[in-house]
Formats: structure tokens, sequence, C-alpha cells
């Protein structure tokens, strides 16, 4: 062929070029040069012989065999056929929704990418919840795509429907199970079905509930609602079994405010911080926090409530409380005395009569009107427990022949579970509403789906007058209709157009607009207001100060309070991540730990561990004397006759004679994740003579060895403490140190000198800021010692552009787990499942260390979020043979999946661990088939079938078999962060990046930012003498700085 | 070669062998149908050989996630066996190349078993690095090869990298050093023999004809080879030390660990050396050939090394109290005191106290005590390597992440697993190479002969 190749016009010049203009005008190019090929003599002399067709019929024979037996990966990708406008393939969208479960309440962003949603944000503009998020709403995305969601109706809709609205309809007595719903469109619609249904009650329970709250409140200021606590307003926080930072009503809401003045301002010659005390029986996550702990046993907690009120107003105690609590008690009394209108004191009680003595404390410490007012009243927990109980003798009797559940579990978490189960039976009509099977709706005969809340259309009010809006951002994966439009559609409501795209969205936006849109004036027309609430997600209005004045005949109800019991006690509670059982499908939720005994799937009866010396703790029966090589005990428990089987852990902070169980186990009829794992305790629950559920109850016997050894014991961290004292031949020593060696005395120092943990006592935190100092100068003397001066390194490569690090508020952290769950959303995570948590395959990038120290019979806490430290002389870097792991030029601690070939030197070399292998394939992204491992005996491993897997994140790499993993510092959002601003042609702007353990926080404990920002939020955090690095002197250089922690213990009250 | 010999040694060649005996005492076992003996045991070494392979198919199938290695402990069984098989793997060269450089007679008898035995213990130590990663059929990556990504090259910080130069060098050395030894032994079988087996031993020793050419260069070639060897001898074990020495972990981060390693290896190569030669030379009938005195030098050896592994124990004790540093001092006590106190029992006892009893010439010299100890070495020796690996990982910096070790079946089975490999190995190798140097012995037969170097026999 000629050459050619000035007949392309590759630039201006050519434009002057007369062959150009002279081939421009010709319809053809000059040369074609297919002409040219056919002209040429030999081609058309065709030289292929028969031996040369037969080579190239053998090659193309045997290329093509080889390229059709190799197989071809399916992708079903499909474009859109017409774009939506607001979506932009690779750039998020985010819709401000709220996540609702029961009286569970979080204001919420919801980040979606190509119409999925994906990861669930806090909403700062959010008056309750202040842009901070629970565990359980980060873990809400993977509910959606739950792949044992109830997806169809029993039957086709219009015939059930029908047939339910015939049987309603020739009903005596229908009843609607409900747990609280703080929905106002949601009760209008239900006060349509009750208008149509004249025969229909509803009734309210939760599975842990504030009944008997909610009744002395009624008993005292004729109001049964739960007032607005103000922690943030207190000096003194006193809570009677309150686990208000963990689960108690609006934990969330409550941390936040908590967290404000727990913070201590390192530059204050005298800082100050509340003091909080917890009266409790077992170690809550609330108790961790405290300064001080009061142990009482279950049975006592209305003992220490009376003795308090009596401590207070200067009555005899009373001689019916421990000792020791008792004087605690009388010494808290003291000092809360006179500081009026700065103390808040809370309890988790579900008992009429100390509720109103906690009212009464509280009115007595003039409370009313500072830390907690009647204005913004909390509609979370609005169950009552003795309806539910007249229910169950009723549906027991024969007299309900209609019942709707709706969203409630009653046949599995009321104590009379087996009872209600059992009066089923004789239900004429039963209908089940809700997004997941559960215990109850197996027993129903119709069931409703409805979508999950990120499909639906729907309203909140969890404070008086603070409304917040759910809307989809999904359209509904299966066949759901909608609780309320179910209801409406069974009323036959006139006001539902069920020919409407939405029926229930339009029912939504009338009944805003005739109730909601009244109650403001900034916005003329209806439009502009919808539209503003749906974008911030809340709309708040005005609400009249309610005064409430305190009625009720305190000594009355003193003389009700029950005595304490005697004999050995279990308490029952609700964990952070399980709720009731509500939660128990969710994967991420199972494999969160616990914060305080930091076990997963499954629940544990706590034993009291103590230390009489030796080199062992001492537990209740010898039992798990083993545990830190992970074999627990399994004990035979008996309560209300029920005996099971359950390991046991042994647990700090335990009242004497008193064990520990959670609720939310043992489910049945439930997902996979939560199927069988751990035991149920809610038959072991108790009513008083109220009919309040009581959450404790007294062993009928001693709990019994079955002598069987429960090696698959998820527990993440055996090691308990870090340091805790105790008496030895008069001196106190420090215990934890001795019992870690099989052998010998112990090394004293060898845990409390490590420079992992700085705390003190908030009067001595002057005495703390020279050691941190001293020790930090000393580390920095020993990191001079090198041939290599970091500072000449930082100077060459960090100086100019962006050095990213972190601060990390220890006093800020409460261990909630919250950014666990959202780094486990944000970075594809994987779940690994009981057996690969118990040999230590937990894969999570986060993790929140425990530390106990002090007094090792009732220990304070301290908890560390631990993550990869991004070292800028990193260990794990240099030890990789391959290179997989380097360092950024922006100080980051980069992972190379593709290059990793796993021989895990650097999870060896690294001081943090916290470098995770994936042992197995947990991902389903392996080279090979077949070798997945199931997470709690599900059929399709999790995460491999195509509905699990519309929760990974795109912009995250799912991990292999064999690769090592680590936090990223959400390098994928750094990433976003600097193009927008890039393409916005500005520079970084504070607050454009945050990691997803950032936004979760609900306390601010995270701040995360640029070294070089000298007015950041980060160089502020660390400008402080409380600031300091985890093993610094290992000359890692580290970039997460730790603010040490302080307590406000004191000594006088425990 | 010397010739003057002094009269007190001890002769090295007993049974007043001529020339043709030493050719017919070493050939015959790979002439002969083997031994009801040797067919036992090499039934049991292919049965654990099998159960090698099922280990390893289970571990590339399902992944480390079958072996109990969990975030804490990273390497545990795995590299303990690599290091263990290393450090085996030292006895060969050393008795070849230094002991050649010093022109130690005694090598003669035991230097072809144990070189064959270095190489054996290398190929099982080269199992472990390519089976311990995560993704074995990307282990590629860790060899330095021109390549389209970049290239992207390996990382020459990592000693980890440098334990796959380290060793393969090693291998390849021992290899060159075993296999010149054999050439004009394969030539002796080769003379001795006919047909296809004449043709294979004529191929195996190059076309050997004794000239003395041939000679001059056997002799030149097995000096540079020894000197190229003998850096090795310290070098790998050394090496293999800074994987530990290297990092930051304490109890790892140790200078005194490239000597120590190296003594480490040096007596548990010995005493495997031991373990291995008293059996062939019972099941063999070649007692004259390795006698009392090669055994009891050998005891010599691991008394020295022995003592020298005990002395760096202690030492590492005092440095870690002389540090000040709380990290250093804890990692210690918890190895003394700690979860796993019987595996430090277990080492000192063998390692230290044990070869003390070869202070006593009635020990050095008795056959049962030497193979009884040699096999205490070799546990003793795991059991350091154990306490290194696993002990310190299991408590490191952060308490909170603390964790307990135990193997699963996967990794028992790789470990006895590779000693069917070895014993395998070393079985076929009896059958089909004199395990003896024919020419080596015959060369020191009229200095260390005992018709010869005493006339009173």
């Amino acid at each position: 062929m000629k050459n050619n190749n000035k007949e392309v016009w590759i630039g201006h010049n050519d434009l002057n070029s007369p062959e150009l203009q002279e081939m421009a005008k010709q319809e053809f190019a000059n040369n074609i040069p297919v002409v040219d090929t056919m002209a040429d003599e030999q081609v058309m002399e065709s030289s292929t012989n028969r031996r040369d067709f037969l080579k190239y019929l053998g090659f193309g024979l045997g290329a093509a065999t080889v390229a059709a037996s190799c197989e071809i990966p399916v992708k079903r990708a499909i474009p859109y056929v017409v774009k939506p406008d607001e979506i932009v393939p690779g750039v998020a969208t985010y819709y401000a929704s709220s996540f609702v479960k029961g009286g569970d309440y979080t204001s919420i962003l919801v980040k979606t990418r190509e119409g999925r949603p994906i990861k669930i944000e806090g909403n700062s503009l959010s008056p309750v919840t202040h842009g901070g998020t629970t565990a359980r709403a980060q873990a809400a995305v993977l509910d959606l795509y739950n792949v044992n969601r109830l997806q169809n109706p029993t039957k086709d809709w219009a015939e059930m429907d029908a047939e339910i609205k015939g049987a309603l309809a020739s009903a005596n007595n229908i009843r609607i199970i409900t747990n609280t719903n703080m929905s106002p469109t949601a009760q209008k619609a239900m006060g349509e079905f009750l208008a149509a249904y004249p025969n229909a009650q509803v009734v309210t329970y939760d599975a842990v509930s504030a009944s008997g709250m909610l009744e002395a409140n009624e008993a005292s200021f004729g109001v049964a609602t739960i007032p607005n606590y103000h922690f943030d307003k207190a000096d003194n926080i006193i809570s009677f079994g309150a686990d208000f930072l963990g689960t108690w009503i609006s934990a969330g809401e409550y941390a936040h405010g908590y967290a404000k003045n727990r913070k201590v301002d390192p530059k204050a010659e005298n800082p100050t911080m509340s003091h909080h005390t917890q009266v409790e029986s077992y170690m809550s996550l609330t108790g961790s926090n405290a300064d001080n702990r009061i142990m009482v046993r279950p049975s006592e907690q209305g003992a220490a409530i009376k003795a308090f009120y009596n401590a207070l107003v200067g009555n005899n105690m009373g001689s019916e409380l421990n000792e020791k609590a008792s004087n605690a008690l009388k010494a808290l009394a003291n000092k809360v005395k006179g500081a009026n209108g700065k103390t808040l004191v809370v309890s988790g009680s579900n008992n009429v009569a100390e509720q109103v003595v906690v009212n009464a404390i509280n009115e007595y410490l003039g409370s009313y009107g500072s830390t907690i007012t009647f204005d913004r009243t909390s509609n979370q927990r609005q169950g009552l427990d003795k309806p539910m109980a007249q229910l169950v003798s009723d549906l027991k009797g024969g007299k309900v022949d209609a019942l709707i559940v709706m969203d409630a579990n009653p046949a599995y978490d009321l104590p009379e579970a087996a009872d209600f189960a059992e009066a089923m039976a004789k239900v004429k009509t039963s209908v089940f509403i809700s997004t997941v099977p559960n215990e109850t709706g197996a027993l129903c005969k119709y069931v409703a789906p409805a979508p999950h809340f990120l499909e639906a259309w729907g309203d909140v009010e969890p404070k008086a007058g603070m409304y917040s809006i759910i809307q989809p951002t999904i359209a509904p994966l299966f066949n759901t209709r909608q609780a309320e439009e179910s209801f409406l559609v069974w009323a036959d409501s006139p006001n539902l157009n069920a020919d409407a795209d939405q029926p229930y969205y339009e029912y939504l936006k009338a009944n805003w607009e005739t109730n909601m849109f009244p109650k403001q004036n900034n916005f003329l027309s209806f439009q502009t207001f919808w539209d503003k609430t749906l974008h911030d997600g809340v709309f708040t209005a005005p609400v009249a100060a309610s005064n409430v004045r305190n009625a009720a005949d305190v000594n009355a109800y003193l003389a009700q309070i029950a005595k304490p019991g005697q004999g050995e006690e279990i308490v029952l509670f609700e964990t952070v991540a399980m709720g009731a059982g509500q939660y128990a499908e969710n994967p991420w939720l199972q494999e969160l730990p616990d914060p305080v005994t930091r076990t997963t799937w499954g629940n544990y009866f706590g034993i009291p561990i103590t230390w009489e010396g030796g080199n062992s703790m001492v537990t209740y029966q010898n039992l798990n004397q083993e545990e830190y090589k992970g074999k627990a005990d399994v004990v035979e428990v008996s309560v209300n006759g029920k005996a099971q089987d359950i390991t046991c852990i042994a647990s700090f902070g335990l009242a004497a004679n008193t064990f520990s169980a959670a609720l939310g186990f043992g489910r049945t009829e439930v997902g996979f994740a939560g199927k069988g794992v751990g035991t149920n305790s809610m038959a072991w629950l108790s009513r008083d003579k109220d009919g309040n559920v009581q959450y404790f109850n007294t062993l009928d016997a001693e709990p019994k060895p079955t002598g069987e050894i429960d090696y698959e014991f998820p527990c993440v961290q055996y090691h308990h403490t870090f340091g805790i004292t105790g008496q030895e031949d008069g001196k106190e020593i420090n215990v934890d140190e001795k019992t870690l060696m099989a052998i010998g005395e112990g090394f004293q120092g060898g845990l409390t000198d490590r420079s992992i943990i700085y705390q003190a006592n908030l009067s001595e935190v002057n005495d703390l800021k020279a050691k941190i100092a001293e020790k930090r100068d000393f580390a920095k003397h020993l990191n001079e010692a090198t041939l290599y001066p970091y500072e000449e390194y930082q100077e060459k490569f960090y100086s100019q552009g962006h050095h990213w690090g972190m601060a990390i508020d220890l006093n800020a952290c409460i261990g909630c787990g919250a950014c666990q769950v959202a780094c486990v959303a944000e970075n594809n995570v994987p779940v690994v499942g009981k057996t690969e948590v118990s040999r230590h395959h937990e894969m999570t990038w986060l993790r929140i260390d425990r530390y106990f120290f002090g007094d090792h019979e009732n220990p304070n806490t301290v908890y560390q979020p631990m993550m990869c430290q991004h070292c800028d002389n990193a260990p794990c870097e240099n030890v990789c043979p391959v290179g997989a792991t380097n360092h950024s030029s922006e100080g980051l601690n980069q992972m190379t999946y593709n290059r990793c070939i796993g021989t895990r030197y650097c999870a060896n070399n690294c001081p943090f661990k916290v470098r995770r292998l994936n042992w197995y394939d947990y991902t389903t992204a392996d080279l090979f088939g077949g070798n997945e491992v199931s997470v709690n005996g599900e059929e399709i491993p999790f995460g491999a079938d195509n509905l699990t897997r519309m929760v990974l994140n795109p912009d995250v790499t799912v991990r292999s078999r064999g690769v090592i993993e680590k936090c990223s510092f959400c390098v994928q959002r750094i990433q976003e962060g600097k193009l927008t601003a890039k393409k916005e042609g500005r520079s970084l702007r504070e607050g454009d990046i945050k990691p997803a353990c950032q936004t979760a926080c609900v306390t601010g404990a995270i701040t995360f930012g640029d070294f070089n920002n000298e007015n950041g939020a980060l160089a502020k955090a660390l400008d402080s003498e409380l600031n300091y690095l985890v093993l610094e002197e290992t000359n890692v250089q580290s970039s997460v700085h730790y603010s040490a922690k302080i307590i406000n213990r004191d000594e006088a009250i425990s | 070669m010397s010739s003057v010999v002094s009269p007190i040694r001890q002769p090295l060649v007993n049974g007043g062998k001529t020339y043709h005996q030493i050719t017919e005492d070493i050939c015959s076992p790979t002439e002969r149908m083997p031994s009801t003996q040797w067919f036992i045991a090499f039934a049991v070494s292919i049965a654990f050989l099998g159960v090698f392979a099922f280990s390893v198919f289970w571990t590339v199938y399902w992944g480390i996630g079958s072996w109990n290695l969990n975030r804490t402990i990273g390497w545990s069984w795995d590299i303990t066996n690599f290091v263990w098989w290393v450090g085996i793997g030292h006895a060969g060269t050393l008795i070849s190349a230094i002991l050649l450089l010093f022109r130690q007679k005694w090598r003669t008898g035991v230097n072809r078993a144990a070189e064959a035995m270095t190489i054996f213990a290398v190929i099982c130590a080269g199992q472990y690095p390519l089976l311990h990663v995560g993704r074995i059929w990307l282990v590629f990556f860790i060899f330095p090869y021109p390549n389209t990504r970049g290239p992207l090259w390996v990382n020459f910080n990592s000693p980890l990298l440098w334990d796959v130069f380290a060793i393969s060098t090693y291998l390849t050395v021992s290899l060159l050093f075993w296999y010149t030894g054999l050439v004009p032994d394969f030539a002796t079988l080769r003379d001795r023999s006919k047909g296809i087996r004449r043709r294979i031993y004529n191929g195996l020793s190059f076309g050997w004809t004794g000239s003395a050419k041939h000679w001059q260069r056997w002799e030149a070639l097995s000096l540079i080879l020894a000197g190229l060897a003998t850096p090795l001898v310290l070098s790998v074990h050394t090496i293999v030390s800074f994987d530990f020495a290297t990092s930051v972990i304490p109890g790892w981060h140790t200078t005194i660990f490239p000597p120590y390693f190296v003594a480490g290896a040096i007596f548990s190569g010995f005493a495997m050396v031991q373990t291995l030669m008293i059996i062939t030379r019972k099941v063999l009938k070649l007692q004259d050939y390795i006698t009392l005195e090669h055994i009891e030098s050998m005891n010599k050896v691991i008394l020295v090394t022995g003592t020298i592994v005990g002395v760096a124990y202690l030492t590492e004790l005092f440095n870690a109290w002389d540090s000040g540093y709380i990290y250093e001092q804890f990692a210690f006590y918890n190895r003394v005191l700690g979860p796993f106190y019987w595996s430090y029992i277990g080492m000192m006892t063998c390692n230290v106290l044990s070869p003390q009893i070869f202070w006593w010439k009635k020990m050095r010299r008795n056959i049962f005590v030497t193979f009884i100890m040699s096999l205490f070495v070799n546990v003793g020796m795991w059991f350091e390597r154990f306490v290194i690996i696993a002990t310190t990982l299991a408590r490191d910096y952060l308490p909170s992440s603390w964790s307990y070790y135990t193997p699963t079946w996967v990794e028992i089975g790789l470990f006895v697993g590779t000693l069917g490999l070895f014993f395998t190995l070393f079985l076929l190798f009896t059958r089909v190479a004199p395990v003896v140097a024919i020419a080596e012995v015959k060369s020191i037969l009229k200095t260390s002969g005992d018709q010869y170097s005493h006339e009173e026999h």
C-alpha cells in the first residue's frame, strides 16, 4: 500500500495543503486500499494451496474450539433505556429519610448508587439525632436486601383483601397488635380503620417496654408520656439501671447530649465534666461509661431508688439494701443535694411505684424545667404491658376472632409467648403485616408483606412536634404493600386513591397538607413546604411549653416498692445490636461484638468474676477457666421452671449472686442470620403485680454445669482488662498482670506501663498531662536514635499537599459500635459467622477495644476505637515481599489487593493487629467454586446471591480469599472529595471528606482531617496536652491520635 | 591431603578394609533387593506423603482458614516447620564445606548422607513458604521477573524476599556440591553394572573415566564449591532469622538472632544427621564406615552448639530485663511463664539441659543415648521456633488482640506430611546412590583405616 498518511487531516497545516483540498472535493478517496489490493496480481492468483488451506482450517478450528470452551462470564448489565435525570452513573445521590423500627428512630440520609440504597448516614439537620446514627440504623440497609424477606402475599392482593374484609365484617372482636408506632399519618389511617370496624381495638406493646414509666408519669403528672431529657444540661447524671447510651428509649439522642458534657477542655485550668453514677446489676454499655457504678441485685433496684429518695429527703434509709450500695447512695445523695436543677435521675425500671419515686427524686432535685422538660415529649415508647397481658388471656378465652399483627412478634417476645402462640389457634382470622417473617407471622392465616422502610413512604413524630419523613429510595423489590395502605383498603377509606401510582404517598401528602402545613409559617405554598421537608427530611413545628405538676403521693408508692428477693437472680437485658430480637436477622448486627462482653453471634450467661489470689480469676463454680483459649462452659439454667442450656461468659461488674443474659436471641422463625443463634431468654421474664414486665427473675436452682464445653465461643477479645487492681498480702497489686501468667507472680506493670491507654481522674488531669508529656518525650528520644530521622522525611514528603490523619477522643467514645457497622457497610467488609469469629477470623477493619481498669470488683471501662493507624513509618510496608502494601504521597497506608499474595507478614508485624486476611472465601469472589463458608447454616452462602450483593459499595473492591485487607481511611471518600473540589475549581474545604466512622459517630469522638490544614478541626483536636499516639515508642509514626480518657470518679460513691 | 596423622586419633574406617571391600560394602545396598525393613519404612513414608498431598489439597482448596491461624497469630506451625527444616538442612553443607576446608577427615563417612539430608530438608522447608501464602496461584509474584505491569518489581526491603534468594541459592549450591561428590561414585556404580542401569549411571557420572585430569578438576571444583558454600552456611539462617529480627514485634526484634539461629541450625542439623546415620549404618551395615568416632565427633558439635544456643536463650532474657523496655520485658516474661510455658520448658529441656550429658565421653559414644538425644534435640529445636513464632505473636502489643493457638489437623498433616516427603526422598536416595562417599573414604583409608593407623589391630 502506498503511504497515504497525508490523506488524513491531522492539523491546521494540512488545511493549506493543495493535495488535501483537491481530495476534499472528491466524493471518494483516491486510493481505496481494497482496490489496490484487488489489483495486486498475486492476490488474484492466490498462492494458497491445499496444504495452506488445511493449516488455516486446522488453526481456525482449533482456535474456535479453544475460544468456545472458555467460559465467558455472564454480565447482567442492562443500560437505561431512558436515563433518569437524577442518576449519574458513578455519582451517589442522597435522600433524606428516617430509620424507624418500633420505637427506634434515627433521622438519616440514604446514599444511593445507580438506584440502589447502599449506605445510611446521619442527618445533621435533625434536632433529635443531630447527624449521629446507631449501629441499628447503620445496619438497616442490609435488611432491604434480606433474602428471607416476605416477598408475596398469601394470596393475590385483591382476593386476600376481599377475604379479610369479609372476615373482619363478621368479626365481633378485632384486635390489632403493634409495637410503638410514631407515625401520625399511620395513626390517622389506623383511626379510619377503627372507625370502619368499631369492634376493633389497638393493643400497643413493646418487647422491652417503658410501660411502668408511662403509667408512673400518668400518676405523677397526668400525662402518660416520656419527657424530654437533657443529658447535656446535667452536672450529675444518676441512672438506676437505664442503659440510656445503649438501648434505652432514644439512646442515640441521649448519647449525643451526654457526650457534650463529658468532653474535657484540655486548655482549662480546672476542667469540668458531668458526673455519672450508674446503679445497676450487670455492666451495661451505660454502666461501663459511668464514673461510679453502684452494684445492686436486680431485685434491689426498687430498694435502691427508695434508699436514695430517703437519703435525699433525710429519712431513714432502712436496711433493705446491701450495705455497700446503701453507703454509696448516701454519699451520692450528699453530693447532689444542693445542686438544684443540675441533676438528672433516670431509671430503666418497669415498675410504676419505682418510677413514681424517681419522679419524686427529680422533683426534689429540681430537675423538672431544667434537665427534664415536658415540651418535646418523646413518642418512642408507647407500649403498655397490662393490655397486652389482658389480650393474651382474651385470646386464651377465645374472645378474639380476628387478629391483625403489625410488625410485632408477641409469639416470641412476650413472657407468655408460648401461651400466645397456643391461643393463636383459637383466632379465626389472623393477618400478619411485616417486612420479614417471624414466630407470630408463622401462625397467621394471611400474610400481607410490607415494604422495607427504604422502599416506603411515611412520617414519624419521635418527639412532640418534631416530624421526620420516610421516603422511598428504591422501587419495591417485592410484591409488597404498605401496612397503612392495607388498613385503608380494608377500611374502604374514601381518602385512599387506590388507582394512584403510589396511593399511600397521596394519602400522606394530603395529611401533611391538612395537619402539618398549617403548623408553620415559613412557606406559603404547600408544595414548597413539602419539597423542603422532603429535602431536609425533618420538620419541626413549635409546641407550647407544658407545665406539669407532680401530684402523686410519693409515700404511698414508697410503700409499694417490693422488698429485695433472696437467692440467685438473673438480670435480662437488651443488647445494643439485637434489641429484643427484632434485629436478629441482620448479619452485620449479629457480628457486631457486644461492647462490654465483646461476644458476637449469641447471648451468654454472665457469671460473676472475682479474684481471691492465685494466678487465675475466680469465676462462679470455677467455670470458664480457659476463656483465654476460646473455651467456654455450658450450664443449665432454670427460671420460671423453664430450663435451658446456655454458654457462660465470665463478666465483671455483676452484683453478688447475680447472673445475666441478653434478650433477643434463640429465634426460630427468622432470617438465616438469627435462626438458632443463642438462647431464648424471653420465657425467663416475669411480670410485677401491675402486669408490667420485669427484666429480672429468681433462678429456680443453682446453674448446673452440664460438663459440655463450647469451643465455638465467638468472643473477639479474650483478654478482659487493662490492669485491674486487687489486694494481695495487704498491698495493692495489678491482678490482671498476675493472672496473665500461668506460673509465678506476674509481671507488675506489664500491662499498665504500655502506651496504649492513658487515663486519669478529673482531679488529676494535670498530673496526667505531665505523665503523657514525659512518656511522649521519652518515646521521641528513643525515636531520634535512628539513621532516618522522621522529621526530615516528613518535611520532604508531606509538607506539601495533604497529609491525612485522625484524632479520636476517648472521652467522647461510648463504645456503641455504630462506627464499626458503618465501616462494614461502607467498605464491603465480609461477615464470617459464629465459627469463624470464634477462631478470631473476624474481618472488621475497625474494632472498639474495651479495657477495664481500677478495682477488680467494680472496674471502670475505656473504649478505644482501633483501626489502621496509617503509620508513616509503617512496619507492614517494608516486610511485604511483593510490595502489595505501600505508602501514598498523602500519608495513607494503602493495600493493593490485586498484588497481595497473603504471606501475612504485614499482619504479624502490625503492632496494632488491624490487618485482616480473608481466611476463606468469605465474599464468594474466589477462583474456585464450592468452597464458600456459610455464615449460619444458610443454603446459598451469605453474599453469594444477587440480592444481597446489591448492598455492596461499588467504589470499594470486594476482596477475594487469601488477600489481606484493612482500614483505608475510606480512601474512596477522600478521592471523591478531592475530585469534587477539583471539578468545582476550589481547594478542599473542611468537612469535605469524612470517613464512614466519623459520620456514624453520635458523640463526635472521631475527627478526620489534613495535618497540613492548620485551621482545620483536626489541628484543633490535636492542640491538646491530652493527646498521644498509641505505641509511639515503636517509631511507627502513626497518624491516628488519641485523647486520654478522663473519668470523674468519686471514691466516696463506690 | 596430609599424610601425617597422629597415632592418638581413633581410626575412621574399621574392619581392615581394602579398597575393593569399601566398594563392595557401599555399593551393594543399591544393587540387591531392598530389605523388608526398607519396604516397611518406605510404605510408611509414602503413606505420610499421601497425608501431605491431601493436606496440601485441603489448604489450597479451602484456604488458609483451614489452619488455626488468626488475626493475631499469622504464622505458627507453617513457619515453625519452615525454619525447623531449613535448620536441619544446615548440617550437610557445614560438614561438606567447612569441614572440608578445615581438613576434618571424619567428615568423609557422613558427608554424603548429610548433604542428601540437607537437600531433602531444604525441599521440605521450601514447601511452607509456598503453601502458607493466601493465594498460591500468584506466588510467582515473589520473583523479580520482567513484566508488563510497569514493570512492577518485588520489594527488595522485605526479608521474605531475601529468604527466597537465600534458600534458592542454598539449594542450588548444596545440590551442585552433592552431585559433584556423587560423580566418581556414580562411575563406580556404572562400572559394576550392566544394561539399562549401566547407561543411566553412565549418564549420571558424565562419562567419568577416573583419569588424573578428571580427579584434578573434581578436586578443584569441590574446593571452589566448598568456598562458595561456606558463607552460605552462615548466611541462610542469618537471613531466615531476619524474618523476625527486622520486625517490630517484641521477642522478634532482636539483634542476637543471626548467630543464635545459625548455631541452632547446626545444632539441629547434626541431630538430624545422627538420627539418620544411626539408623542407616545399622540397616545398611555400614558400621565400619560410620564409626563411633564419627558419632562422637558429631556429639561434640551438638554439645558446643547446644551450649551456644543455651547461652543465647539466657542472653535474650538478660537483654530483655536490661532493656528497660516494657514490651520486651513482658514478651520474655510471657514466653517463660505465660500460657505457652510448656513449649519454653520443652525447648530449654531438650536443647540446653539434655545435651549437657555429652560432657561425658561414655555418653558421647553410646549409640542408644545418642539416638535418643538426637530426637530430643530435634523436638527441642522445633519448640524453639514455636516459642519464637507463636508465643510471641499470641501476646504482642495490644492486649485486646491477644489470642491463643492450637493447630488443626491440616497443619499437623502438613508437618507429618513433610516428614513423609523427607523420608521418602531419603529412602529412595539410599537405593540409588552410595550413602557414603566411596572416593572420599578411600582417600583417607591409608591414613585413618584401622589397619594403618593402629598397628595393634
